[in-house]
């Protein structure tokens, strides 16, 4: 999946893009002025975000802008957050708000950002991170940094998730600070090595810098492979999950496509799934989560699966455990089934 | 406005009274079809896909959510430099009292100043109460091509409801010689569809004058096209071909929207190249539960099924609860159906709850029931 676009990208949950949680979370929190930071194959992306009027900011005050940085073709060490930061340093240098909340484009979750920011300045911590405890640590989230903090919810260290203990504070890539601290943590990490991250330059200033962990509750999910894709998309097709996930009072914008309703004809079938408007849904769909515009013909069956936008399922076509990528069509394969364990995917513009 | 110089104007003042309570609040216009539209949003983007990009909204009754909701000229892209949406209500003027909109016409004539700040060649006059789509370009190429001083949009009706409708007769070259309101013997079967293209600098001194007369009751049909016809000037009917239906009555606005669950439904709201467009609503895509039973429906976001689904028709956040029944139809914007309640032949207004267990509705009654007040459950 990318090949095509970066997991920002991605849709997600038939209507949305990854990048609509944190954009969301943004201006819902007040916050209207965005920087997006992309490294390659910026189509989707920038054509999805647009001026980001839809995300409700203030077309006067507000600003979204998206900034490009070079992805350097020498060797990928060189191909680091800071790095993305570094070469957008004026811009931000410039900028007269104090402070700075970096958040992740491929985590999906919902997170008052002013709140967070009032917590920060109200601890006089230098450094306010934001973590979510899980139990499962040893089997999930394999590629994700961890915290470790002491009593006091204090940070002691940042370090890779190894997988060897099943209670971890998950950290969600998500930083509030001064803008200054920012600013001098990017350059210090320049300076000593061109291979530093974010997490790592912090880790390395954790004993002489207040560097303070926040829980965040509710729906948590990181993209950070296939399977990761997969499981969160079909997590939500728990009501509750996605009820606690998508709150009325916490819109998750999108951009829209003015698509119709979705008909459903004599003899569909369709049971725990969710879908999304624009399609024609003939089969059965069970368990599955359906993007826009996708046709579900008569006969077919599909399960445990995502199917993206302007996808077919032909006639008496059976597919389970798939990810369908857009405007792919499976019409003369009559049977696409993988395991459960192993999704399959569907290429996008493939034709089966 | 410069793409074909003609200026719209879509007549959203009614009362739609035959709606009952769906109107109580809220202009007909603003009365919610087809899932995730309102009425209006057809002439508008109509109005959008045929490139007109001034359009004026003639409203009277109960406006406040129709001027709100049209004033957001980007929900049908009327927003480039130099166009918009503009709602138009009946306004004070220095030489005259504020004073209601007494006719079709006369909606037109109180807004002459409008109309001429765009200065247009053409008009096109619209009813904001139908659901068809059209491309007003092809009908004023035609207007155009055959030299009218008016061009009116007809459609065939079936001859035993002719009746109905303001009929036009006409020659073989498409010219109108003869108008009739509602005639008792019909000579054809095109009706009226309410819809004019008129040479701008003409209609205007026909509404000048027509406003001096008080025996005229400023009315289109009534008055202005008889006028026109009376002085010999050059009418042509513009045959439409395509659904066209009036939403008027609660049975006609069920009726409508039962006509969207056909698979062969001549209106196709899925057919890209001719979208509807509306209001963005954030809400989740629909979700089916593991229990839900669905057949022959349509359905938009934000709408949680549980349990039975037939022949019907949901609207954006409708609800339908576990073991409970919806069939032949509508539940509008917000309806909730508790677990267990069935609901039959209905028509569900806005964020009405129907309580558990209860029983809305019957398979064989011959009108749709409105059900616009909340119902109790069964204890």
């Amino acid at each position: 999946m990318q090949a095509h676009r970066p997991i920002g990208a991605f849709s997600f949950f038939g209507r949305y893009r990854v990048i609509d949680f944190p954009v969301s979370n943004m201006t819902n929190s007040g916050m209207d002025r965005i920087y997006v930071y992309v490294r390659e194959r910026p189509r989707s992306l920038t054509e999805h975000l647009g001026t980001g009027r839809h995300y409700n900011i203030n077309s006067k005050r507000g600003r979204l802008q998206i900034m490009f940085s070079e992805k350097s073709l020498v060797n990928d060490v060189y191909n680091t957050d800071i790095a993305d930061y570094a070469e957008n340093l004026d811009i931000i240098s410039r900028s007269h708000y104090p402070y700075v909340i970096i958040a992740p484009s491929y985590m999906i979750f919902k997170q008052d950002f002013s709140a967070l920011l009032d917590t920060h300045i109200e601890s006089g911590a230098d450094v306010t991170l934001l973590y979510h405890k899980v139990d499962n640590a040893r089997e999930k989230f394999l590629n994700c940094d961890v915290l470790n903090l002491n009593k006091q919810k204090g940070v002691l260290s940042i370090e890779k998730n190894r997988g060897n203990t099943k209670d971890r504070s998950i950290f969600m890539d998500t930083y509030v600070m001064s803008k200054d601290l920012f600013i001098e943590l990017v350059v210090q990490a320049q300076r000593l090595s061109s291979m530093y991250t974010l997490p790592q330059i912090l880790n390395l200033n954790c004993e002489n810098l207040d560097v303070r962990g926040v829980a965040h509750r509710g729906y948590f999910a990181t993209i950070t492979d296939f399977k990761s894709y997969y499981d969160a998309n079909l997590s939500l097709l728990d009501l509750k999950q996605a009820q606690d996930l998508f709150d009325e009072e916490w819109p998750i914008y999108t951009r829209t496509t003015d698509s119709c309703p979705t008909q459903y004809f004599a003899g569909s079938d369709v049971h725990n799934s969710v879908i999304a408007n624009g399609c024609l849904v003939e089969g059965t769909v069970e368990n599955s989560v359906i993007g826009r515009c996708c046709q579900i013909k008569k006969g077919a069956v599909v399960r445990n699966s995502v199917v993206l936008a302007n996808s077919v399922i032909g006639e008496g076509v059976h597919i389970e455990n798939q990810v369908v990528d857009k405007w792919a069509q499976i019409i003369h394969a009559k049977e696409v089934i993988a395991d459960p364990d192993k999704p399959g995917y569907v290429k996008r513009d493939d034709t089966l | 406005m410069k793409q074909n110089n003609m200026l719209a104007m879509i007549l959203a003042g009614g009362r739609g009274s035959r709606l009952h309570e769906l109107t109580n609040k809220v202009a007909k216009p603003a009365v919610s079809y087809g899932g995730k539209y309102r009425i209006v949003d057809f002439p508008l983007s109509n109005c959008a896909n045929s490139g007109i990009d001034v359009v004026g909204v003639l409203t009277q009754y109960e406006s406040v959510l129709l001027n709100s909701y049209v004033a957001a000229g980007q929900r049908w892209g009327l927003d480039t430099k130099d166009s918009g949406v503009y709602v138009l209500p009946p306004r004070e003027k220095a030489d005259a009292g504020l004073d209601v909109y007494r006719g079709t016409a006369d909606a037109i004539s109180q807004n002459i100043d409008f109309i001429d700040s765009y200065n247009p060649e053409y008009l096109l006059i619209l009813s904001g109460d139908h659901i068809y789509k059209m491309n007003y370009a092809k009908m004023l190429d035609y207007h155009k091509e055959h030299n009218a001083d008016a061009t009116i949009a007809v459609i065939g009706v079936p001859i035993k409801e002719a009746s109905r409708f303001g009929i036009m007769n006409t020659d073989e070259t498409g010219r109108i010689l003869e108008f009739e309101e509602k005639p008792a013997q019909p000579k054809s079967n095109l009706a009226s569809m309410g819809i004019y293209i008129f040479n701008w600098k003409l209609l205007r001194k026909l509404l000048v004058s027509d406003m001096k007369n008080p025996d005229s009751h400023h009315d289109f049909g009534k008055d202005i096209i008889p006028t026109l016809l009376n002085d010999g000037r050059t009418l042509v009917a513009y045959q439409f071909k395509g659904y066209w239906k009036d939403v008027g009555t609660i049975d006609s606005l069920w009726e409508a929207n039962m006509d969207l669950l056909d698979e062969k439904n001549e209106l196709d709201l899925n057919d890209p190249t001719w979208k509807i467009y509306t209001e963005d609503v954030s809400a989740l895509p629909q979700y089916i539960g593991p229990n839900a039973s669905i057949n022959r429906a349509f359905i938009t976001q934000g709408c949680i099924v549980k349990g039975e689904v037939k022949n019907s028709v949901l609207f954006t956040g409708a609800t339908v609860g576990e073991g409970a029944k919806v069939i032949d139809s509508v539940l509008m914007p917000g309806a909730i159906v508790e677990d267990g309640a069935v609901v039959t032949r209905a028509l569900v207004a806005d964020g009405i709850r129907i309580g558990k267990d209860a029983v809305v509705g019957s398979a064989d009654s011959e009108n749709i029931l409105l059900v616009a007040k909340r119902v109790k459950g069964v204890e």
